[in-house]
């Protein structure tokens, strides 16, 4: 798809429509604005000595670096409160680093103005530990608004929802009242509103933090299988187990850096080992 | 389509905060019943002294018949002047029977004597004299030795002028409280039911919309609030009115002799923009003290 050549997000993402699935709405951030040619070869999230602090005495992030290349599938773990939910907002700018830069899709997230916020939000899934459904709206509605925010017309809407839904296992059920649905289902309905505009990028915020293990499981699964089809996951999870039944690239929050550990929580712990016994 | 789905949304919104709305709604309604019953008593007011003032009068009292050669002459004399239209002369008897005939009373007083009222020249103006003229002609006409007195109504029209000013500083001022409660309620309406949304407008903005995205439906729901309670209120006073006209032209009218009036199209079309405007305008204020997610 020619990138260049978009002018706004609604074009973006009918144009994706006969493109799928290989390409993505692009991460323009602003109507009208236009990507560079050299994004696509860029990774899709560089952080650069990023600085988060709340409390003087205790900063949140000190120099955290990352880069996630596009496809990748990345945990996010650390100790509660040791910032994985701050890095999140960071990249999806509900906060704005102290110092650094978030590089997504090669534009400075953090020097985006209030008006372009919504723009990088519209490339964006982000699904969190308490759902953040509507509980009163129907699953269709609650999956459909992110695309009526897009402005896509209505029968492309019910079609995408449709899809989405039957992605997540929750086929048919549109009609369903979201606040009668189990805490699994309600999470699996959070995760559709994050896959229906097809965003460059999802961001999981503990999203298996209010489920059983069992159901925990399930859901991982289900972004495994939404990474499986190209997009580019950040999970955030202090749920060990978690971690180590898969073998996907942990990155791992110490004391406000961003410490890598390439495959999987195993591969973490002989790190830790060994750098434990160099010391 | 974007119009379309910011009013799908609103009538969402209202759908699911109806008993909130309809509180609001009645509210307003009172509110606008009473502006309107104002508008309606101005209006009318305003009406009856336009019917007095316009075209301006002068009676010349005479102290003889018209048909005298005094008369004569000073009817022909006011005839050539610029600022008179016309000159009519009425007779006593003339006078006496109008009376008889205007009033219900009539039978009643036909022992009133035949002089009751005095011959006398009524004079139409042309347009356009200002009152300085007036009182000028009327000393001039005056000297005549055939004139009694000079009628000028300067007085009674000063008196209904500063009635009718009166009025309209009291309904403006009822305008301004109407729309100050307009404001006051709507906007804590919309407080009320943004709390209530904080859920939905938080899933929104995460999914990338827009400050106008999220506040369009509120604002519609704003408007609809004072549009719908402003229509109310014009329903119930056209019915009070329709009920209650036959009484009122017996009484008022037969006073001041001609119909009342229910308000003018334009003037409830004014109403309705307004209350619409004005319910748009609280809602604004209050998301924007109030969105904060």
């Amino acid at each position: 798809m020619p990138a260049t050549q978009l002018s706004d997000t609604r074009r973006g993402v009918e144009r994706s429509e006969s493109a799928r699935p290989s390409s993505r709405p692009f991460p323009f951030f602003r109507a009208g604005a236009r990507a560079e040619a050299t994004a696509g070869s860029r990774p899709l999230l560089v952080l650069e000595d990023v600085h988060k602090v709340f409390r003087p005495d205790r900063p949140v992030l000190r120099g955290a670096n990352l880069v996630v290349e596009r496809g990748e599938f990345v945990f996010i773990t650390g100790p509660s409160g040791s910032g994985k939910s701050t890095l999140l907002q960071l990249i999806y700018r509900r906060q704005t680093p102290d110092d650094g830069r978030i590089l997504f899709c090669g534009r400075d997230v953090a020097r985006l103005t209030e008006t372009s916020i919504p723009f990088l939000r519209r490339n964006l899934g982000i699904v969190f530990q308490d759902f953040k459904v509507v509980p009163h709206w129907t699953v269709f509605e609650n999956v459909a608004i992110a695309l009526e925010i897009l402005a896509m017309p209505r029968r492309l809407v019910r079609a995408r929802v449709a899809e989405a839904l039957e992605r997540v296992g929750l086929a048919g059920r549109g009609g369903e009242r979201t606040g009668v649905l189990s805490g699994g289902e309600q999470q699996r309905v959070a995760v559709a509103r994050a896959i229906v505009t097809e965003p460059a990028l999802i961001l999981a915020d503990e999203p298996t933090g209010n489920l059983d293990p069992a159901l925990a499981v399930d859901v991982l699964t289900l972004f495994e299988e939404i990474h499986a089809t190209g997009t580019t996951v950040l999970f955030a999870t202090h749920d060990h187990s978690l971690i180590a039944s898969r073998d996907h690239r942990v990155v791992c929050l110490e004391e406000g850096r961003l410490v890598e550990a390439r495959r999987g929580l195993r591969g973490w712990h002989e790190r830790l080992r060994v750098v434990g016994g160099a010391a | 389509m974007k119009l379309r789905a910011i009013v799908a949304r609103a009538r969402r919104g209202l759908r699911g905060d109806l008993r909130l709305y309809l509180v609001a709604v009645a509210c307003l309604t009172v509110a606008f019943v009473c502006l309107g019953a104002a508008l309606w008593g101005l209006e009318n007011l305003a009406a009856l002294h336009d019917r007095f003032a316009g075209p301006r009068r002068l009676t010349v009292l005479l102290r003889e018949s018209p048909d005298t050669t005094p008369a004569r002459e000073l009817r022909a004399a006011l005839a050539e002047l610029v600022e008179v239209r016309s000159v009519r002369p009425r007779t006593a008897a003339e006078l006496r029977d109008a009376f008889l005939a205007d009033s219900a009373l009539g039978e009643g007083l036909e022992a009133l004597p035949a002089d009751l009222f005095p011959a006398s020249l009524e004079v139409t103006l042309v347009p356009g004299i200002d009152r300085e003229r007036i009182r000028a002609l009327a000393e001039r006409i005056g000297r005549f030795p055939v004139v009694e007195g000079v009628e000028t109504y300067e007085g009674w029209l000063g008196g209904f002028d500063r009635i009718v000013l009166g009025g309209r500083i009291v309904v403006g001022g009822l305008a301004l409280l109407v729309l100050l409660s307009v404001l006051a309620v709507v906007g804590g309406t919309i407080r009320l039911t943004v709390a209530g949304r904080r859920a939905e407008i938080e899933v929104m903005k995460l999914c990338g919309a827009t400050d106008g995205f999220v506040r369009g439906p509120f604002l519609v729901e704003g408007a609809v609030q004072g549009v719908v309670a402003a229509a109310l209120a014009t329903a119930l006073l056209a019915g009070l009115y329709v009920l209650g006209r036959d009484a009122l032209d017996a009484t008022v009218g037969a006073l001041t002799g001609g119909r009342t009036a229910f308000l003018a199209p334009w003037m409830l079309v004014a109403m309705w923009a307004g209350a619409a405007l004005a319910g748009a305008v609280g809602s604004a204020v209050s998301l924007r003290r109030y969105l904060t997610v």
